[in-house]
């Protein structure tokens, strides 16, 4: 058995440090995992706690991150709890495995601490390999803290077990800014987050012998449409699970969770939307642009990336004027990928916003409450004037003459 | 004898006639049982006592493949089991020690039961598709001289 | 383990197939030969990997299995450690008890052709072997990328012409030997590594049966002749495979440890390699005078690789 850890009311962690210990709490059978920047503090804390005693499962040290994904599925498909962690370069290398874990219908927890993609080759935190994810068929969860990551962790083992979902759950959080930055979390005792988490159940497993199974098989355009349809149904089916999930988290520790968080925006004429860490520099410059200058601003986060909650986005922002998107990957001769999905939900709206899109904080690059008001006033121009007064595509926090693309037809 | 061992399931179906059903009804996860209901130490039971359930490949057949077809003669057979080892269909039906006959739902009709066959004649012959068995039979050739 | 007994075929023929017909490989596919014979040779539950390739494409189409064992197919490269995988996982729900049935008995095997095992998938067979899993794994080496219609790989022999090294007007083909993959994985301490055939029945059924008995990675390459890609008619896959083990194109034997190398099959004839090539169309090209001298070549490589080794059986090291 193993040892349990006493942990105390208040613990300081960084969030990989936080994740590690929310993997050891869900007591996983295989991990198997390769160490990458910033990610790897997760793979050698939880290594520290197997070599401790405080893990009965398997860790298994793979020669690459395709090697740890494949393991997973192995593993997964062999009935059991499985989680590995990565990053950057490491979840490009693993990407053909994820579309197959998720296609195979395998409860895996990915951790994914967010890293910019090469080349040029860059260890620092962005969005581009949460945004490569994307269309993996995974259940993408984002923290934007330590105490969230811990928290996430947990939830997405409730999530992606749950049987009417068997799906993989990534939970991603910021590199650097959240994997290493220490900060005040509130863990559950061993037992409560057990007791959250609860014993895996089997389904379909390779390792009931009295029910031969085959994983993996081939299918062509007779079939293949109707497996991917029936996987799709899943993802967005999973988001009534996820609710239920963080409803119930809420209950064992206060701590409320929403597909789509919104700050001040009830009463908000201009909003934000971003992912990760910008999340809380976005609501420190609302709350001060509200005191300074009396703009209503208000932030919008997609806690739930995939599946996208077109729901929820639309209903948090449709009576919102002016709307920025902020993404944090470098969007490849296209729009960002939150402006796209979040403009696309707010067509149907009555309202339509205007929506913009900046690209920001590539490679780690800092992302300031300065540069979030001056973006949130460029909004409030454009509530005023009752246009998009800029490009619609804007590059932030970026050297040389100014980047943009795209200007409205709509006057 | 051609139904040596048979079930109902054996190579009930061909190959892409099965239903194709919709979305809702596909297996999750693209997973697939090979049998129905428990099929606990599987190894320990023969072909025609197994539960096959409708994924088996078992329950499909390749017959159509097949131009020309082994035909088998059991008063030659010394039931060495050449056929059976080195048959790449599985279509070789051995039950006891003893070769039965040929699984003609499965057979491709590759031949290598007839070149393995180390009898003299061969108990395994090939002959056209449409041929009947007791005509097969009765042309088969005699014992021949090895040459000198 | 609770192994079939292959004393001799009236013995092995009792066993009950666990790998089902109307699956999709070709008429007289050797890979059917060799993967029943490894289903056959024991009655343990069985958790089967295979890497993408003929052997998978062809017997796991939805809505179909001939598989009656688990089996599972992730991609190309990965069966080894998709094997691994669910080693891990079986080793520590035994632990925590939470397997349906502990005490039954299983072995982990994974599949994978030449491609898949000598170039895509070296990686990751590599890893899953150097770390311990308790595992075989086998290779079905018909020296050809064969399901996606015969690119050359890292096993295709010399003068060997496929659609990526064709023999024309001035090129006799594959202008390398093939890799020696069954040293390199001994090289990997694996405790066994073998090279078997089809045709010696016998001596593949044990090697097979060692391997899945003894604990700790296992590594066979199989000779699998492939009527499609080598260009021989359907009935004679044995016949082929006995010109290249009696040529000694392909010497069985096996490695212990990395360090005990003991033939298995010395040919009563050994046959001239130009009878084994001359018997499939992949090399026909080969017999023309202008190619005399890869024939030429040929035989010394293989009277070389068979005189080394006979050294290694004999120097015990």
């Amino acid at each position: 058995m193993a040892e349990k850890y006493d942990v105390q009311e208040v613990e300081v962690w960084d969030g990989n440090y936080a994740a590690a210990h929310a993997l050891r709490q869900a007591q996983i059978d295989v991990v198997a995992a390769y160490p990458i920047t910033p990610s790897t503090p997760i793979v050698e804390n939880y290594g520290q706690f197997v070599a401790n005693g405080y893990v009965d499962g398997e860790f298994v040290m793979v020669e690459s991150e395709h090697a740890a994904m494949s393991g997973c599925v192995g593993a997964a498909a062999a009935g059991g709890r499985v989680a590995t962690a990565t990053s950057s370069q490491g979840f490009a290398l693993m990407c053909e495995v994820l579309y197959q874990a998720s296609g195979m219908r395998l409860p895996i927890v990915l951790n994914v601490v967010n890293r910019a993609l090469a080349s040029p080759l860059n260890v620092r935190g962005d969005h581009s390999d949460m945004y490569l994810g994307r269309d993996s068929g995974w259940i993408q969860l984002d923290a934007f803290n330590a105490q969230e990551a811990y928290d996430l962790n947990l939830c997405a083992f409730r999530i992606g077990e749950h049987l009417s979902v068997r799906l993989p759950v990534m939970v991603h959080q910021d590199g650097f800014v959240t994997s290493h930055t220490a900060q005040n979390v509130n863990p559950l005792k061993d037992e409560d987050a057990y007791a959250f988490v609860g014993d895996f159940v089997p389904h379909e497993e390779m390792l009931d012998f009295s029910r031969p199974v085959t994983y993996g098989a081939q299918t062509e355009e007779d079939w293949h449409f109707e497996h991917k349809a029936k996987q799709h149904k899943a993802l967005m089916d999973s988001r009534a699970i996820i609710d239920e999930v963080f409803a119930d988290f809420e209950k064992k520790t206060g701590r409320a969770y929403k597909r789509v968080e919104s700050y001040m925006i009830e009463d908000a004429e201009v909003a934000i939307v971003a992912l990760g860490t910008t999340v809380e520099t976005c609501i420190l410059a609302a709350k001060q642009l509200r005191e300074e200058e009396g703009i209503k601003v208000g932030v919008v986060s997609p806690r739930c990336f995939r599946p996208f909650p077109f729901d929820k986005i639309r209903e948090a922002l449709e009576n919102v004027n002016a709307i920025c998107c902020l993404d944090r990957s470098s969007p490849g001769g296209a729009m960002g990928a939150l402006f796209n999905e979040v403009s696309a939900a707010l067509y149907s709206t009555q309202k339509r916003p205007l929506v913009t899109n900046y690209i920001y904080g590539l490679g780690g690059r800092d992302f300031s409450i300065a540069e979030a008001k001056r973006i949130m006033k460029e909004q409030k121009a454009h509530a005023d004037a009752g246009y998009i007064t800029t490009e619609i595509q804007q590059f932030s926090g970026l050297r040389g003459p100014k980047l943009g693309f795209f200007e409205t037809k709509r006057r | 004898m051609q139904g040596v061992c048979a079930t109902d399931k054996r190579g009930s179906k061909e190959l892409g006639s099965e239903e194709l059903v919709g979305w809702d009804e596909v297996m999750q996860g693209v997973v697939v049982n090979s049998f129905e209901g428990d099929a606990t130490d599987i190894a320990r039971q023969k072909a025609e006592e197994r539960n096959y359930s409708e994924f088996s490949s078992y329950t499909a057949t390749v017959a159509s493949w097949r131009v020309i077809k082994p035909v088998y003669n059991r008063d030659i057979c010394i039931d060495c089991q050449n056929c059976w080892v080195w048959c790449p269909d599985t279509s070789i039906v051995s039950r006891d020690k003893q070769m039965l006959g040929i699984d003609y739902d499965h057979c491709k009709g590759c031949q290598v039961c007839v070149e393995v066959c180390p009898t003299n004649p061969k108990s395994l012959l090939m002959f056209a598709e449409h041929e009947d068995l007791d005509k097969a039979l009765a042309q088969w050739p005699q014992k021949e001289k090895k040459e000198k | 383990m609770a192994i079939t007994s292959v004393k001799n075929l009236k013995e092995f023929s009792t066993a009950n197939d666990r790998f089902e017909g109307a699956h999709l490989l070709c008429p007289g596919c050797a890979h059917s030969m060799i993967v029943r014979e490894l289903m056959n040779c024991t009655d343990d539950n069985l958790v089967i990997a295979a890497n993408t390739g003929c052997l998978e494409v062809s017997t796991a189409v939805y809505p179909y299995t001939s598989w009656d064992t688990s089996w599972i197919h992730i991609g190309f490269e990965n069966a080894a450690t998709a094997a691994a995988g669910a080693e891990a996982m079986y080793k520590a729900r035994k632990r925590k008890g939470t397997l349906k049935d502990p005490d039954a008995p299983v072995k982990f095997v994974a599949f994978g052709g030449d491609g898949s095992t000598y170039d895509i998938g070296f990686q990751w067979l590599s890893g899953a072997v150097e770390r311990g899993h308790d595992f075989t794994y086998i290779c079905l080496d018909n020296e050809v990328y064969a399901n996606t219609g015969g690119q050359r790989s890292s096993s295709t022999p010399i003068g060997s012409s496929t659609t990526t090294s064709p023999a024309g007007r001035i090129s006799y083909g594959e202008k390398k030997m093939k890799k020696d993959m069954v040293t390199i994985m001994a090289a990997h301490g694996a405790p066994y590594v073998a090279q078997l055939a089809p045709n010696k029945w016998k001596i593949m059924a044990k090697g097979f049966q060692k391997a899945l008995s003894t604990e700790g990675p296992c590594f066979i390459n199989t000779v699998s002749a492939c009527t499609t890609e080598w260009k021989f008619d359907s009935k004679d896959t044995i016949h082929l495979t006995d010109l290249a083990t009696d040529s000694l194109v392909f010497p069985i034997y096996e490695i212990i440890d990395g360090q005990e190398l003991n033939i298995l099959y010395r040919p009563k004839n050994i046959l001239p390699v130009r009878d084994y090539l001359g018997a499939q169309g992949r090399f026909r090209h080969l017999f023309k005078p202008e190619n005399e001298h890869v024939l030429v070549e040929w035989q010394k490589r293989v009277d070389a690789h068979w005189e080394r080794l006979q050294r290694r059986e004999e120097a015990r090291v």
